[in-house]
């Protein structure tokens, strides 16, 4: 599998079970999205767009077909596997920020380079480097509840990207933001995928958000009904 | 690993639920390091009273001092044997004693049964703890009606304070001279008098309790126990002060078992509140512990993380438990000698058993009071837990 299709989906199901009932929430759905894409996924309430966002992240199983992610098939991984996979590959960027409340901004960046092998200097350069990044350079020691919203999600940027993962995964990243901050957190996922070539798969309901994505997918009842290539990504650099 | 500020900071957090388990299992520490403390006491005394070199003659069969009686003829010859050790001015250090053991008034009106020893004047040579306490009197002087009270005792009885005259029965009655300790050992429960006078005042005449005697060596020590045993003229019982004290605190053993039944159940009523107060805090911290298996921590290091922040939690009430019994050094509780059926007084003592106590059972609430709370933190679905408000 070579690493120009970064993410690879075959025929992928998912189902949940609830009592008796088998309730489908993603049908036989194929897609292929190269490196260095920023997507964003759309779709009414219920169509699937975050589960099959927690399927490329590795949160979660398909049913049925397989979900290759960076050349890796991450059904065929155990829980230990798959958790490892996460903090080596994957940022995630939340709605509601999901900071440690108990925290700093500095101390809630570091959080995955815990898991990592790096020296406490090295750590500490690379969680100024990403705080400086995002713009956050002397708020290191603030935490959470002394932050704007928007402050917030860019310390949850930070913390997607101080391991360096390929691939950004956004749910909603903007959803909890005021339109001036969701514009410069916008800005910023841009800047990632544009600057450092990170992959980008975003969930949203907002369409402006979605309009700087360099490829926007609709999903409705489980199934992909509208795929779109944009070629506006310079104009969203240049309108933040 | 999940840095250890994280639970640190959230036991800060949740000061007020923090507070509360903490005092909770403080007291439990706290009560059961009481108990355990006079266990260890007690174990103390009956340690501390008995030299390697020393034996205790008795009547054969008799199970104490208290149940002995060995005619005066007799008992006067043990000091003439060889092997017995001198003091300064050359004289045996062999003490014939005689003990009673009347009913005596405690100070709050209820009465009890009090060793009255009656000693030789070499008998506090066999007693290398004992000292009549600075500024609190002097020695009894043989044949003049007076009496020296260990410390344990003089504020617990009627008349037992320095200066006061205690009455013992009808005819009995002593002058306090002197108030002494005798380094924790079980004379601390006595009340000491001249053996002459108690034989007169018991009309016990021509009749001792014991013989205490000192060897010079081990070797002498074995043939002195040779000769008492087996010689016809003796025909006693010879018993190592050590052996003699082991088995005067069997009564302990009673205490430690009662003891650790009671602090197991205690403890196991700690795991809850633990575990109740982990709960809570799991509860509250849903979308953190999805946020975190989502970053990468392991169910592992989430287990680790809580339990360890459940044993902080107990550590912290049990550091709580322990410092509460600092103030208690001084304390001295009174009970009955199962054996004697007399007053035994035990002083608290802070020591070994009752930090291996407090360790324990700090470690037991934290780790199985965090156990179950743990296990549900790191079974929780992660998606079902990054959903969570």
């Amino acid at each position: 599998m070579g690493k120009e299709h970064s993410i690879e989906l075959r025929n992928v199901t998912k189902t949940y079970k609830r009592d008796e009932f088998t309730i489908p929430v993603l049908t036989d759905l194929d897609l292929v999205v190269p490196e260095g894409e920023f997507l964003a996924l759309m779709g009414p309430s219920g169509s699937g767009k975050t589960t099959l966002l927690n399927l490329i992240a590795g949160l979660d199983n398909a049913t049925q077909g397989s979900v290759i992610v960076h050349g890796q098939d991450l059904g065929g991984m155990s829980d230990g596997e798959i958790t490892r996979w996460r903090s080596e590959n994957v940022g995630f960027i939340f709605q509601l920020y999901n900071l440690i409340p108990v925290l700093t901004a500095f101390e809630n960046v570091e959080l995955p380079l815990l898991l990592t092998n790096l020296s406490k200097r090295k750590r500490r350069d690379n969680v100024m480097t990403a705080l400086r990044a995002v713009g956050l350079e002397g708020r290191e020691d603030h935490y959470p509840r002394q932050l704007s919203g928007g402050q917030e999600q860019r310390v949850a940027i930070a913390r997607a990207i101080v391991t360096d993962p390929f691939l950004l995964v956004a749910d909603e990243p903007t959803g909890d933001l005021d339109r001036k901050s969701a514009e410069e957190i916008l800005s910023l996922l841009q800047q990632l995928n544009k600057g450092f070539n990170k992959t980008i798969v975003m969930v949203t309901h907002d369409p402006e958000a979605a309009q700087r994505a360099s490829r926007l997918l609709h999903l409705d009842k489980g199934k992909l009904v509208h795929d779109e290539v944009r070629n506006n990504l310079e104009e969203g650099v240049a309108s933040s | 690993m999940i840095p250890l500020k994280y639970n640190v900071r959230n036991l800060r957090v949740r000061w007020v639920n923090t507070l509360l388990t903490m005092l909770g299992t403080g007291a439990i520490v706290w009560s059961s390091c009481i108990l355990f403390g006079l266990v260890e006491g007690l174990q103390h005394s009956m340690k501390v009273s008995g030299d390697p070199l020393d034996v205790i003659v008795m009547r054969k069969g008799s199970t104490s001092e208290t149940n002995s009686g060995i005619e005066l003829t007799t008992a006067e010859k043990i000091p003439t044997l060889p092997g017995i050790a001198r003091d300064e001015k050359g004289r045996p250090l062999a003490a014939l004693e005689l003990l009673n053991i009347p009913v005596v008034e405690r100070v709050d009106g209820s009465r009890t049964n009090l060793i009255i020893r009656g000693i030789d004047p070499v008998s506090t040579e066999l007693r290398p703890d004992f000292k009549i306490l600075e500024g609190q009197g002097r020695m009894l002087e043989p044949g003049k009606g007076e009496c020296v009270v260990s410390k344990n005792l003089a504020k617990r009885f009627k008349g037992a304070s320095l200066g006061s005259e205690l009455k013992v029965g009808e005819r009995e009655k002593y002058r306090v001279v002197g108030i002494f300790s005798a380094g924790g050992s079980a004379a601390e429960s006595e009340i000491w008098v001249d053996r002459k006078e108690l034989e007169q005042n018991t009309a016990r005449e021509g009749i001792t309790s014991s013989v205490q005697v000192r060897a010079n060596s081990a070797e002498d020590l074995a043939a002195l126990k040779q000769t008492i045993e087996n010689d016809t003229q003796f025909k006693l019982a010879a018993i190592s002060e050590s052996a003699y004290f082991a088995d005067q605190s069997r009564s302990s053993a009673f205490l430690i078992v009662a003891g650790t039944i009671i602090a197991v159940l205690l403890t196991i009523g700690a795991m809850f509140a633990a575990a109740n107060t982990m709960y809570a805090a799991i509860r509250s911290r849903t979308r953190e512990i999805g946020t975190m298996r989502a970053l990468g921590f392991s169910r592992f290091d989430l287990l680790i993380s809580f339990l360890g922040e459940s044993v902080i939690l107990c550590t912290l009430g049990g550091l709580l438990g322990l410092a509460a019994t600092i103030p208690l050094s001084a304390l001295t509780y009174g009970t009955s000698n199962f054996n004697t059926f007399s007053e035994v007084t035990i002083n608290f003592r802070f020591g070994p058993i009752v930090m291996a106590v407090a360790f324990v059972m700090t470690l037991a609430m934290g780790v199985f009071g965090g156990l179950f709370p743990a296990i549900r933190a790191v079974r929780m679905d992660v998606i079902t837990a990054l959903r969570e408000v």
